[in-house]
């Protein structure tokens, strides 16, 4: 079960990586800014991996603690961090010679969300959770 | 021919005094920087504009009459940029510039200092800046760094999480 969360983690961290790279291109390609300095693609990988495999490893712990609420819980939890995750790229400083810092929050914060965005579009094929509906229908 | 004389002596002396007089026109040049930092903020403005007399032979005819764009500010933050716009610090919208223009110019030290009226937010004040002064390949270069009491002008609530002295750092490369 650990291993196949923490495979989750890693493809869907990379699979958000992707998608931000992406939104980064077509960002610039809009607005002609991309700000490279400061969000690049090689750090953008690693961040989105890392909180990939933070969220296998806390889905995997409360899995043990919570049992059959883990999925709810585990959602809440991950869209409220995504969340709150926001806030400090509102408050985060640039380098002055940025001539639009302004145009900084509307690049990185979907960003913070396709982390959860991955996750959840890729755990079905990873892991077979329980679902009570299931046991009602039987 | 007495009279011929005593004029073109006259022209003479007074094309002399003009010349004596004539002060430098310095131009801004590309790569000038506007650097303010206290607690809690930081950042530049990135337009700066005027008329610049100086020769450091000449005080008495130098004279500085600058104007900085408000709506240039840059603090690296793009919400904080708009804040200090607002009316509660700058109010650009309604005064949009800040600008010092020189009443005098002495030697002081090593440099020089400026003392003239600062404007900024509607409110006056005479304020003497140090600078110094280096003649480069291409032009010159005037350098200063001063304090500027924020409360002296109104800009901003006392006290808070913003330093009531900023530290200005002025870099003005000239040309004729």
């Amino acid at each position: 079960m650990y291993k196949k969360l923490l495979l989750l983690g890693a493809v869907s961290g990379l699979l958000s990586a992707i998608a931000s790279i992406i939104y980064q291109k077509v960002y610039a390609a809009s607005l002609g800014e991309n700000f490279a300095l400061i969000v690049k693609p090689f750090n953008i990988i690693v961040i989105n991996i890392i909180s990939g495999l933070i969220a296998g490893t806390g889905f995997w712990l409360l899995n043990k603690w919570l049992r059959n609420n883990t999925e709810i819980v585990f959602n809440l939890l991950f869209a409220v961090l995504s969340f709150a995750s926001i806030v400090p790229a509102f408050g985060f400083r640039l380098p002055v010679t940025i001539e639009t810092p302004e145009l900084f929050p509307g690049l990185v914060v979907p960003m913070h969300f396709f982390p959860a965005l991955a996750w959840l579009t890729l755990k079905p094929l990873f892991v077979k959770t329980y679902q009570p509906y299931q046991k009602v229908f039987a | 021919m007495k009279k011929i004389f005593i004029g073109f002596s006259a022209t003479i002396i007074l094309a002399a005094m003009f010349a004596f007089t004539t002060v430098t026109s310095w131009k801004i040049a590309d790569g000038y920087s506007i650097v303010f930092a206290t607690n809690g903020v930081s950042g530049i403005f990135k337009n700066i504009s005027g008329n610049i007399l100086f020769d450091d032979q000449s005080l008495a005819a130098s004279k500085f009459d600058i104007a900085i764009d408000i709506n240039t500010i840059n603090t690296g933050n793009g919400m904080q940029n708009k804040h200090a716009k607002s009316a509660e610090w700058f109010d650009a919208a309604k005064y949009p510039a800040i600008k010092f223009t020189s009443t005098k110019i002495v030697k002081a030290g090593a440099g020089y200092a400026a003392t003239g009226l600062l404007q900024a937010h509607g409110i006056s004040k005479e304020v003497s800046l140090p600078f110094t002064f280096k003649k480069t390949t291409t032009g010159a270069l005037f350098e200063g760094n001063f304090n500027i009491n924020r409360n002296d002008f109104k800009i901003g609530a006392a006290g808070g999480e913003v330093g009531d002295v900023i530290k200005v750092t002025v870099s003005l490369p000239v040309i004729k």
